[in-house]
């Protein structure tokens, strides 16, 4: 079976500046595929890439085993997109513009619009310019789906939406991998991702930084504690406490990985003068922090 | 309704059609009433005798500056003035409006995600822009046939088709400039800016073209030239000059598809 994406050596400069570099990865079909990076990574290039809207430096990508570019049409019939920036022509109700989609796509009606239009509450009749970000989202999400495409490729899809609707489109996702469709969607949000996705690549300043199931990248996750102390612990406090690794240090400021039981992490603390204590699940710039320690010290 | 790009294009320049509907009608219906009292009178001739000859080449269309005479006023003040300006200006609104306009909005790119290819989006966009341009050039043309028999201007129908056809190639010429440099580059105000310079240079080249001999040779570049020496409202369709304004609007019409096809879309 070929990969619905296959991206080999995916390069793409804007000039002089970077856009990504190097790409590969596959995706298979009936999966959720989380693109995670943060702002500048080259989630957008990535995804514009694969629909024809800009063209590689170099390195190839096929999508159904169709060449993006010579192929760019049959490519774009069967797959869906969400644009992470969305514009949408603000004189039109819903209803028209969907109605335009769907002709182009060489459907009747609004295809499958009318019944997730009803799915997310989004209302059809009134101009587009007059709705709130969220529902524009809505309507961007539902031109995505409305040709039931065997792809789809959704830009940081989620922003603007009500925690309601995103339990919406959570569930609209399961049914398209149960189908046997498959997703690609990029966010710079991990939690977002470990919550949506069946595998995840990470992109860094447009290259792969690793790819990985979701399971592996959960075994991975751990918990940010930063502590604020009166007087700078020694550099060697926290070393070899189970669970604990050292991730930052600035001035009176500690920024360690905590993985499993607080205990002894706490009882260490407990001998010097905490002024203050945050902690939260770590984000995507904790593990990239956390990935860069390891990567330094693997290397020492 | 909206089924096809071109249906698309067509029904959001609606809006401003209407309105260049009625001004069109508004503006007819006041030469024609103006022309009456001008019927004939030589004395008005003899005033733009003594124009200044920079002045004249402005003025006239196809040398005629009889503007006591019902084809000599038409082409002084319909055709050689009020006409081209109206009509490159719709065609240079519509043709950089088609891609540059729906690039710099950014819905060009939701666009293209559909299986549509851009040359094909291309040409349904330039097929909605010569429609346009034809439409409005057609209620002119309806209207200016009424006047001309009402107000007793003595130019034919057929003449006054066939200096329509001139004008409608020669606002086309710009238009499809305008289409293709936003096609090269996304940028509207790029594509309004050029096109709208080559027509004044068209027009400022045919129009001082007597005074200097140098000139007389550079007047041959301008679409303008072609539009007007033939006099059409007197003669009729002049074919080398009208195949020459069709043949600008094909080639730069052609040219837009290679320009689109190879770059990057860009994003607001
Ligand atoms: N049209 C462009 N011209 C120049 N640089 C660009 C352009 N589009 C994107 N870039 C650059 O490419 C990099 C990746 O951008 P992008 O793909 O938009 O990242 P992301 O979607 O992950 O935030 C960024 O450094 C950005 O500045
Ligand atoms: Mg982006």
């Amino acid at each position: 079976m070929t990969a619905v994406i296959r991206a080999e050596s995916l390069t793409k400069f804007y000039g002089e500046s970077r856009g990504v570099v190097d790409l590969g990865f596959e995706v298979e079909a009936g999966e959720v595929f989380g693109f995670l990076g943060p702002n500048g990574a080259g989630k957008t290039t990535t995804i514009r890439l694969m629909l024809d809207l800009i063209r590689p430096s170099s390195g190839r990508l096929k999508l159904f085993g169709l060449d993006v570019r010579k192929q760019s049409v049959a490519v774009r019939s069967r797959t869906g997109y969400l644009p992470g920036d969305l514009h949408l022509y603000e004189r039109l109700t819903p209803r028209e513009y969907l109605r335009y989609v769907a002709a182009l796509r060489g459907l009747d009606g609004l295809g499958d619009g009318e019944a997730l239009a009803e799915r997310f509450e989004l209302e059809l009749e009134r101009p587009i310019r007059a709705l709130s970000k969220g529902n524009r989202q809505k309507v961007g999400l539902v031109q995505a789906f409305l040709h039931h495409p065997d792809l789809l490729l959704l830009d940081e899809p989620t922003a603007g939406l009500d925690p309601l609707v995103q339990q919406t489109f959570n569930e609209l996702l399961r049914e398209v991998v149960t189908e046997g469709r498959t997703v690609f969607l990029s966010s710079h949000i991990l939690s977002e991702v470990q919550r949506l996705a069946d595998r995840v690549a990470i992109i860094r300043e447009g290259s792969l930084e690793l790819v990985e199931a979701v399971e592996t990248l959960r075994a991975r996750a751990f918990v940010r504690v930063e502590a604020t102390f009166g007087t700078p612990p020694p550099q060697e406090a926290f070393a070899g406490l189970p669970g604990v690794r050292e991730l930052e240090r600035r001035g009176p400021v500690v920024v360690l990985a905590l993985e499993g039981s607080a205990d002894p992490l706490i009882k260490a603390l407990a001998r010097y003068e905490v002024l203050a204590l945050d902690s939260h699940e770590a984000d995507l710039e904790d593990f990239f922090l956390a990935l860069y320690r390891k990567g330094k010290s693997d290397a020492e | 309704m909206l089924s096809s790009v071109f249906a698309k294009t067509l029904y959001d320049r609606l809006r401003s059609f209407r309105w260049w509907c009625l001004g069109t009608l508004a503006f007819i219906a006041l030469y024609g009433s103006v022309f009456p009292s001008l019927h004939g009178k030589q004395s008005l001739n003899k005033l733009i005798e003594g124009y200044p000859q920079a002045l004249k080449g402005f003025v006239g269309f196809g040398g005629n500056l009889d503007i006591a005479s019902g084809a000599g006023y038409l082409g002084t003040e319909v055709f050689s003035f009020w006409g081209p300006i109206v009509l490159v200006a719709v065609a240079i609104a519509a043709g950089s409006a088609a891609i540059a306009g729906e690039e710099e909005r950014g819905t060009l790119d939701l666009l293209l995600s559909l299986p549509v290819s851009r040359t094909r989006c291309l040409l349904e966009k330039l097929a909605a822009l010569v429609c346009e341009v034809v439409a409005l050039a057609f209620v002119m043309w309806i209207l200016l046939v009424i006047v001309s028999s009402a107000a007793g201007m003595g130019v034919s129908a057929v003449n006054l088709a066939a200096a329509m056809l001139g004008l409608v190639l020669f606002a086309l010429d710009f238009g499809m400039l305008a289409f293709a440099i936003g096609a090269a580059t996304g940028r509207k105000a790029l594509a309004i800016g050029l096109s709208a310079t080559a027509a004044v240079i068209a027009d400022v080249l045919n129009a001082l073209a007597p005074l200097a001999s140098w000139l007389d040779s550079a007047r041959l570049v301008s679409p303008f030239y072609f539009y007007s020496h033939g006099d059409p409202l007197r003669h009729g369709i002049a074919g080398t000059d009208t195949l020459i304004l069709l043949a600008i609007a094909v080639v730069l019409g052609a040219l837009a598809p290679h320009l689109f096809r190879r770059r990057d879309l860009s994003t607001p």
